[in-house]
């Protein structure tokens, strides 16, 4: 095993969800998770869903106006607990670095949302909800699901608390994608949109990558066509996926400076392929402990919503931009190599070049696609400034 | 020197114009000109913590390097393209001046002046290359690529096809009207496309 010091030190750089800190503070000490039932949907492939529970958090106050509110949209193994400590595990939201009193996401300025996205695993609907027509899970008789209806189920919840229009809408990853389907199809409902780390349609290498993943946990025995049982779940497909996963988060540089060539023990000559290296183990480790905390079946939803989601669907770029009025901040990350700098930039050129008011950033970070979810003091400064300095001119 | 040269810009650029300025920097200048012109700015700047002083600022800017193109602009996105400061240090100023031009409807441009008497003197006394203080770094050091004079400018406006509206010219002291080409040291010129062919959209 790793040292504990060894596991606190890649603890901080991103991956809050898979790890139990021992000593971590948040400012904002123990936060809560809220379950909702709204009323329910029907999917972009059709499928009424009758009943749509949502997962979610809040922080902070509302203001008076109703003006300060900003949803955070979480990526693929995200969840509703974007800040504070859990009550049961005591383990810091996924973006405690960001989010908190005078943090870049400030809760004492603004009212913030985070819910765990229709699909997903951590409270809201999902294959691992009962189906009221069998009464069982609906495991893979789940609708597909798209990242535009995911934005439906946000929709549901910012009407259910309340709010006309949101300040803003930010998220990195598959989060960003949201935001930005925030923007074009619900205009006059937000102000301003951060997307991070992020894309308009995925390539096939992102594809591809998802693809290895999906097949890892569809050709473990266990999987069933997706109708499996609590106590005999495709684990070691999910794990492997996430291995791959992982993988493709971090970079070159990251995993030099993470792992090396360091080794976990010195190889005997009996052993043929044990764990030794220090990268190996990690990986290992964080299959295994993500698959404690995620269903299979919706790593094939959530990963199939991301590969189909096009943001123009079909159209010209003028033509679905047309209507958006938001102010935009695009933050890339030059090491990223799965959702790379140039996709970015295609995005800030289809909405710059219908007038949309984009702010680019391309920062520096060396952490890969895992650099949104690292404490990161460029990356606060940027957000948090576009953030006060539109909320000043909301104000004027 | 360089508070006239601002000046003169911002009384060449009218009331709500779009204005887009390469090589932005911090944002001083684009943030002054939008708040007494009440233009629609926004910048483009190669330093990233320059940019995010900009969005500390609560401009619009562009993170980018003005050398890659400026892609994600459409055709004449802009009434006015500024370059202030930068054009003696880039690789191909036409093609800047193209992209500049497909962007926008005019275009100004500020840059040293190459044939200013103090440094032909230093040229001449010295047989050394010329630092002065609007040139300061030793030849080794310079990020100026192109040294030229205000009469090369003209010329190469003329050459590829650019009319010069309105020029300034300025010094330690000043505004320079006479022989400018001896007692300026920047020039800065309004300019509009005459024969140019602005680099194709895509």
């Amino acid at each position: 095993m790793q040292n504990p010091s060894e596991l606190n030190k890649n603890m901080l750089e991103g991956d809050l969800q898979d790890q139990v800190l021992k000593d971590y503070h948040s400012d904002l000490g123990i936060t809560q998770t809220h379950g909702v039932k709204l009323a329910g949907i029907r999917t972009q492939s059709g499928y009424d869903l009758k009943e749509l529970e949502v997962c979610y958090q809040t922080l902070g106050v509302l203001s008076p106006r109703k003006d300060n509110a900003i949803l955070i949209c979480h990526a693929l193994s995200g969840n509703a607990h974007v800040a504070g400590l859990d009550p049961q595990n005591r383990r810091p939201g996924w973006w405690d670095f960001h989010v908190g009193p005078g943090k870049s996401i400030d809760t004492d300025k603004f009212f913030v949302i985070c819910s765990n996205i229709l699909g997903g695993c951590n409270g809201s609907t999902g294959p691992t909800s009962i189906n009221p027509i069998t009464g069982r899970p609906y495991a893979t008789d789940f609708p597909p699901v798209t990242i535009r209806d995911m934005v439906a189920a946000q929709v549901r919840l910012v009407d259910f608390l309340g709010i006309p229009k949101l300040f803003a809408a930010v998220g990195g990853s598959m989060g960003g994608m949201q935001a930005l389907v925030w923007a074009l199809d619900y205009p006059d409902r937000l102000h301003a949109c951060i997307p991070i780390a992020t894309c308009m349609a995925h390539s096939p290498m992102q594809i591809a990558f998802n693809e290895v993943g999906r097949q890892a946990i569809m050709t473990d025995p266990n999987w069933r066509g997706g109708h499996y049982d609590d106590h005999h779940r495709p684990e070691h497909g999910l794990a492997v996926a996430r291995m791959v996963g992982h993988v493709t988060y971090l970079s070159e540089y990251s995993m030099h400076q993470k792992f090396g060539r360091k080794l976990q023990r010195p190889p005997r000559p009996e052993d043929l392929f044990p764990d030794f290296f220090s990268v190996e183990s990690y990986l290992k480790y964080q299959g295994e402990s993500f698959v404690k905390r995620f269903d299979p079946n919706s790593y094939l939803y959530i990963t199939k919503a991301l590969d189909r989601f096009d943001l123009l669907e079909g159209r010209h770029g003028r033509d679905a931009v047309r209507h958006v009025q938001a102010r935009f901040l695009i933050i890339s990350f030059e090491s990223d190599w799965l959702y790379p700098p140039s996709q970015s930039r295609e995005l800030v050129k289809t909405l710059k070049r219908s007038n949309v008011a984009v702010t680019y950033l391309n920062l520096e970070t060396p952490y890969g696609h895992d650099s949104f979810l690292i404490r990161n003091p460029d990356f606060s400064r940027a957000v948090s400034h576009f953030l006060n300095s539109e909320y000043r001119s909301l104000g004027a | 020197m360089y508070r006239l040269l601002y000046d003169q810009v911002i009384k060449w650029i009218p009331e709500k114009s779009r204005v887009l300025d390469l090589g932005t920097g911090d944002g001083a200048f684009l943030k002054r000109l939008i708040e007494t012109r009440q233009v629609r700015g926004e910048g483009v700047e190669k330093n990233g913590d320059l940019a995010a002083r900009c969005i500390e600022r609560g401009l619009v800017v562009h993170q980018g390097d003005i050398l890659e193109g400026l892609d994600q602009y459409g055709l004449n996105a802009f009434d006015y393209v500024l370059l202030l400061g930068t054009f003696q240090e880039l690789g191909d100023p036409e093609q800047i001046l193209r992209e500049a031009f497909r962007v926008g409807q005019r275009v100004v441009i500020s840059y040293s002046n190459f044939a200013h008497w103090r440094i032909r003197l230093q040229l001449l006394f010295t047989g050394h290359s010329p630092v002065t203080r609007s040139l300061p770094s030793p030849w080794y050091r310079t990020p100026n690529l192109h040294f030229f004079s205000i009469l090369d400018f003209q010329e190469f406006c003329q050459t590829i096809g650019i009319r010069e509206i309105e020029h300034a010219y300025f010094n330690q002291r000043g505004c320079v009207r006479w022989r400018p080409n001896l007692r300026g040291e920047l020039g800065l010129s309004l300019l509009e496309a005459n024969d140019l062919e602005p680099s194709r959209e895509d």
